[in-house]
């Protein structure tokens, strides 16, 4: 392998592991988006104290924050074929089943988990907005979700993006585990590569480089978007 | 014409509404004194449900209304003929002075937008703060936030404006602005207001009807001559005592 940290041979581990960025990148967002609209039902539900749905809300956070996010996508993994499998029954649906990709569950198990915190982080948006906001917007006679979506969600977001970023940040490097259920991302790729080659540091030097510059990137993003969502919080005029 | 009648409310065990009656004719101003804790402000926003009375009947115009048992689509009614200028404004925090105004225009009044534009921008002029249509509220004093909040209810052309204490929480010195514009809508728009403030100057000089709160009760009404100056209730004189000594 010649000698320590050999810069061809950093370079080669580089082109090989860049290859499974888009696919962690994707991971990450494709939950984070599904998780936000999840943690959005969840809180309209909760919100409003819908009778049934809103305490199956208030299980779901509470359950799906007390797991470990490893043994969740181990539940999502075995567990949702199996209750398929219980409810169609037919030998043609476990044949269907097993042509859904594993990236598929990671995405569900992820979302289930990143969705129940997210869900914690819009109950606290919520709250930071002033009660005086939803009834102002009542007394001029808007509905409900005018109010709602209108009002309170504009402000509340200001409030929530730097939470959600952060969780997103932990999302990203959280994907690694989709790795268990044989998902080839970015740390799976690493994983596999130094086994193989028999060279940890390197390997990891490089996939450590690599989740730095994602991450900083995505940072960089989400303050760019803090600053826009809070406009009518600055001295802006046109 | 708005008329209620009956309200009862309750807090857990406190009756703080002990059956209230209320007629206010249409273009009329009728002023709500009292003391902390008489009710006045909760009596206001039982009226447009904001806190929902236990027993009570309210007629606006036409339509009559059970409030104890009001439908969502009815609140709605009532919330669509009514308008409220609260005591800490509350003007949204994430729309300029012209989209405060603009808003319910819009999405509940389902007007054009070019149309809302100009009827925002004319009641934004009568308020003097047509300069300043394009601040947010964090940009402005309370005055002036407050002097947008009564274009945003004077907008939509309600059938009542319910001010909740509108100068209580205004440095002294801005108070006079705020209380300059509530007499000049009073005059030129004509419109029906009931007011729950501590101004007793105000209500001398524009309310129609005066009625002193307490405990949950009118104590006594009448016109602003029978009850600021020739009170007969010993509670009434007592309250206005303190004011006219200062």
């Amino acid at each position: 392998m010649g000698e320590f940290l050999n810069p061809a041979f950093l370079l080669e581990i580089f082109n090989y592991l860049v290859r499974y960025v888009p696919i962690t990148i994707g991971l990450a967002v494709g939950t984070m988006l599904l998780s936000c609209l999840l943690a959005l039902i969840i809180t309209i539900l909760r919100y409003n104290k819908v009778p049934l749905l809103g305490k199956l809300a208030d299980l779901y956070v509470l359950l799906c924050r007390a797991l470990p996010s490893m043994i969740l996508l181990y539940l999502v993994f075995f567990g949702i074929p199996i209750l398929l499998m219980a409810f169609s029954g037919t030998a043609k649906s476990a044949m269907l089943l097993r042509n859904i990709p594993p990236i598929a569950f990671a995405v569900c198990g992820l979302t289930l988990h990143t969705g129940a915190y997210l869900a914690e982080i819009f109950r606290g948006a919520l709250q930071s907005v002033n009660i005086g906001q939803t009834e102002a917007a009542l007394s001029i006679g808007m509905t409900w979700s005018q109010a709602f979506f209108k009002v309170i969600l504009p402000q509340a977001s200001v409030f929530a993006l730097p939470l959600m970023a952060n969780q997103f940040l932990n999302l990203l490097k959280g994907t690694s585990i989709a790795f268990m259920i044989s998902v080839m991302e970015l740390f799976g790729a690493a994983s596999v590569l130094a086994a193989d080659n028999n060279a940890y540091l390197e390997v990891y030097i490089v996939a450590a480089g690599l989740y730095w510059t994602t991450s900083i990137c995505f940072e960089k993003i989400a303050l760019r978007l803090e600053y826009n969502l809070s406009y009518f919080k600055r001295g802006a005029n046109k | 014409m708005i008329k209620v009648e009956n309200v009862h409310k309750s807090f857990g065990n406190t009756e703080v509404l002990k059956g209230v009656n209320i007629n206010v004719p249409t273009g009329s101003v009728t002023v709500i004194l009292g003391p902390s804790g008489s009710g006045k402000t909760t009596f206001l926003r039982a009226i447009n449900f904001l806190e929902p009375a236990d027993k009570g009947t309210m007629y606006i115009d036409d339509l009559v209304l059970n409030m104890a048992s009001a439908s969502k689509k009815e609140i709605l009614e009532i919330r669509r003929n009514t308008a409220m200028v609260f005591q800490n404004y509350n003007l949204f925090m994430n729309m300029t002075a012209l989209e405060n105004v603009k808003e319910g225009l819009i999405s509940v009044q389902k007007m054009a937008r070019y149309e809302a534009l100009i009827k925002a921008e004319y009641y934004l002029e009568k308020v003097g703060m047509i300069n300043r249509e394009n601040f947010y509220p964090m940009q402005l004093s309370g005055g002036q936030q407050q002097r947008i909040g009564i274009a945003r209810a004077l907008a939509l052309n309600p059938k009542v404006i319910l001010f909740d204490e509108p100068t209580s929480a205004l440095d002294p010195e801005l108070v006079g602005e705020v209380l300059e514009v509530m007499k000049k809508i009073a005059r030129e728009e004509n419109a029906t207001m009931i007011v729950v403030t501590h101004e007793i100057g105000f209500a001398k000089d524009v309310a129609d009807q005066v009625i002193f709160m307490e405990g949950g009760i009118v104590v006594e009404s009448g016109s602003p001559q029978d009850v600021l100056e020739h009170p007969k209730e010993e509670r009434t004189k007592q309250f206005l005592a303190r004011f006219t000594n200062q």
